[in-house]
């Protein structure tokens, strides 16, 4: 159980705002599971026999599902093991396909899943073109389509920003590397089930999903592959995902995953209004409250759930914490960054100084967050704030 | 309302029993494990990450879990590199002997680690040390030796003042190490039969003087000569950061007797060696010297330890003018003293105060 509370000081409410890293799971996901589970057989999807073709059925239906969140057609989606081996084949699976191609353009903000194997390949000769972005975190198409030249095997940009929740424009450069011959890559985990998505308006050739951000569970994930668009496999075995990802399917994440983005489809509109109103509300209470406050990421192009936060005159490690003994649960950015309480590369790149970065926290919303639990965090995020401004009071931050 | 007490919890055995004994006790414990060191991951971007992965809080985690309090890691490495790491490398560059334990006690546990209880609304800080304090009449607060005399971490507290002992708590004081042992291993702890490690943790493999080469500028070094007692050159040395008054080994001398370091001159590189009882000291001069002891009476008998495991020598303290000094005489000739060491003034099981050695008094001080 991923979200029972292991501790017992969990006395009062759980206040879960940390969407971004991992949504709880929906009951329609945990009912399509215990369905799953409390069948007679469970086949292969590989295998002739019934249960075989059952199980195949079922992966199908989910491959289905999920193809339809992105308004993609069934059979461009390769189910992984989740964003992180998406965005790894889509980056290696690319370059493999262009042996030729040494040039990859991408963004100073990236997630780790794509910071990281690419800091591998530029160790091993690759050009690692990082487009910086403003102090809104927002990326400049003109500039990386100006970067995209003939030597680039793929551009690889995350659609939202994990961090700070800004929404990039693809604009011209879709354009740009069909001219040069490069594919183009969106890691749309964070975007995916927040805003609507559809990859023949974006034009793009791969983009990463992930179930767990969506209300699935964790371990599953996708990968949208255009038809046409030519990457080689990064996982070698059988010929199952169309031969670009073997072994034997994930079948119940895949199907928790079709579900969940069936369900997120369903109100997509609705829902992120509620969540926008929600945040601003958040924001409207805590900007009242904590003078000097300031919202990291753009006031428009942001998702609607989340809301990245710099914190006057605290340590966000400090914050962190004592949220979480009032039953508030937040992060300091991406999970992973979280165990290092490194400065987030992010808020750096968006000009934000080591002291703001590491007074910032993120707030993301979801599909469980209610009106109390907001109107909960606005009253305790203030009287903690100020409660550690007096304990533990670091040299002021710069204004964001 | 349960008083809330942080544990500053290192994944040893220690702390990991304290936790779960104040835990037993009734408090409201909050278990926090201090990243202090470098070696953990520098951007994040690392392979061998600590995030989300086994770690060297382990076994702490495992008495969280186990005894359901909330635990925490927090990063306090920036404060322990400038309060702790550069203090140790500085005084070795002055030719003194420093003792980090003592810096981080007072730097980082009860000071900067005290800022996060506060942050986090802790009544008190606990930790691991086998130290007791006791309250007197008056109502003070006494800092007194463990009972089990061979565990004794008193000689590293000795900064602690009245308002740190109110609200710090050392739960393994009054227990010895086999006791500890045995609760660890009920608590199924996997390092309850772990060999206990006497090394400076940022310091692993034991080699102060490579640590400081690294950590110092070149132009920081401070290379000389090794004299006799009659100020002729025996032999020429890289940096006075090699030694230790009363140190014999790694002199790179031969002579037909065992010779010690007498005195270390950071200003000129000279290092004196000599026989033995040519080091004897007959008292010291004190630095940032903390009483523990309410009454100040400006002179007083102890018993003076001037290295963790000295046994104390009779000595008459007496508070100087100058604030924060203190010039300790021993009864009769005392041993060698290392400038940079702690020396920590006992009464019985009581700690009185200490401070840091400046230098050694001679017999015309």
């Amino acid at each position: 159980m991923r979200y029972a509370y292991r501790f017992n000081w969990y006395r009062t409410v759980r206040v879960y705002l940390d969407h971004n890293a991992g949504a709880p799971i929906r009951p329609q996901v945990r009912d399509a599971i215990a369905d799953y589970l409390s069948r007679a057989t469970h086949g292969n999807p590989s295998s002739v026999h019934r249960s075989g073709q059952e199980a195949r059925r079922e992966l199908e239906q989910a491959r289905e599902r999920v193809a339809s969140l992105i308004g993609a057609h069934t059979r461009t989606i390769v189910f992984t093991s989740g964003g992180t081996e998406s965005n790894n084949l889509a980056i290696f699976g690319a370059i493999g396909a262009a042996p030729k191609r040494h040039r990859i353009v991408t963004t100073a903000i990236e997630h780790s899943s794509l910071l990281t194997p690419l800091i591998d390949l530029e160790s091993r000769g690759y050009e690692i073109i990082r487009v910086k972005p403003d102090r809104e975190g927002l990326i400049d198409p003109a500039a990386v389509a100006e970067q995209i030249n003939d030597e680039t095997s793929v551009v690889s940009i995350g659609l939202a920003n994990a961090e700070v929740g800004s929404i990039q424009k693809i604009g011209p450069i879709a354009e740009s590397a069909a001219n040069a011959g490069a594919l183009v890559h969106l890691d749309a985990a964070q975007a995916a089930g927040r805003i609507p998505l559809d990859v023949s308006k974006l034009r793009c050739d791969l983009m990463t999903l992930s179930a767990h951000k969506l209300g699935g569970i964790e371990g599953s994930g996708a990968l949208f592959l255009r038809r046409g668009a030519r990457i080689v496999p990064t996982i070698l075995g059988g010929p199952q995902e169309s031969g670009l990802r073997a072994g034997t399917p994930n079948l119940i994440g895949a199907i928790a995953f079709g579900v969940a983005a069936e369900v997120s489809a369903a109100n997509l509109d609705e829902e992120s209004e509620r969540l926008r109103h929600l945040s601003q509300q958040l924001l409207d209470r805590l900007s009242a409250a904590i003078p000097g406050l300031a919202v990291n990421g753009p006031s428009q192009d942001r998702l609607p759930n989340t809301l990245n936060l710099t914190f006057p005159g605290v340590l966000g490690e400090t914050l962190l914490i004592a949220f979480d003994l009032e039953g508030i649960e937040v992060s300091m950015g991406s999970a992973c960054a979280a165990g290092a309480v490194e400065p987030s590369h992010v808020l750096l790149a968006m000009g934000r100084s080591a002291a703001a970065a590491r007074s910032s926290l993120r707030l993301s919303l979801g599909w469980n967050t209610t009106a109390e639990e907001i109107a909960f965090a606005g009253e305790i995020i203030p009287r903690v704030w100020q409660r550690i401004a007096e304990a533990e009071p670091i040299p002021t931050t710069e204004a964001a | 309302m349960k008083p809330r007490v942080l544990v500053a919890m290192s994944g040893g055995v220690d702390s990991s029993v304290a936790a779960a004994l104040l835990h037993d006790q009734g408090y409201d414990v909050v278990g926090v494990a201090m990243r202090l060191t470098p070696d953990s991951t520098a951007t994040g971007l690392s392979r061998r990450g600590t995030c989300c992965s086994h770690d060297d809080f382990e076994d702490a985690r495992r008495v969280a879990e186990r005894m359901k309090f909330p635990f925490y890691v927090v990063d306090l490495r920036a404060d322990f590199a400038s309060r702790v790491m550069e203090n140790f490398v500085s005084e070795y560059l002055h030719g003194r002997t420093p003792n980090p334990c003592v810096m981080c006690n007072r730097e980082i546990k009860f000071d900067r680690l005290w800022q996060r209880a506060q942050a986090i609304q802790a009544d008190f800080v606990a930790t691991g040390h086998y130290a007791r304090i006791a309250q007197a009449q008056d109502g003070s607060y006494r800092l007194c030796r463990a009972v089990d005399i061979t565990k004794d971490q008193t000689y590293f507290l000795f900064n602690l003042g009245q308002k740190e002992l109110s609200r710090t708590l050392f739960p393994l004081g009054a227990m010895n190490k086999a006791e500890v042992r045995d609760i660890a291993r009920d608590l199924k702890l996997t390092n309850a039969d772990k060999p206990e490690s006497q090394e400076i943790c940022f310091v692993p493999n034991g080699d102060y003087a490579r640590f400081v080469e690294e950590k110092a500028a070149r132009v920081g070094l401070r290379p000389g000569r090794i004299l006799d007692d009659n100020g002729a050159e025996l032999a020429r040395h890289d940096g006075v950061h090699h030694f230790t008054i009363g140190q014999r080994r790694g002199l790179g001398v031969a002579t037909g007797e065992p010779l010690y370091v007498r005195s270390i001159n950071p200003d000129t590189g000279d290092v004196t060696i000599s026989r033995r009882e040519c080091l004897s000291a007959k008292g010291l001069k004190a630095r940032q010297v903390n009483m523990v002891w309410p009454r100040r009476e400006p002179t007083f008998e102890a018993d003076v330890r001037i290295r963790y495991r000295h046994h104390g020598i009779p000595s008459t303290v007496r508070l100087l003018d100058e604030p924060g000094f203190a010039e300790v005489r021993f009864d009769g000739d005392g041993p060698a003293v290392s400038p940079g060491q702690a020396c920590v003034f006992y009464r019985g099981d009581e700690v009185l105060g200490g401070g840091f050695i400046e230098r050694a008094l001679e017999a015309q001080d």
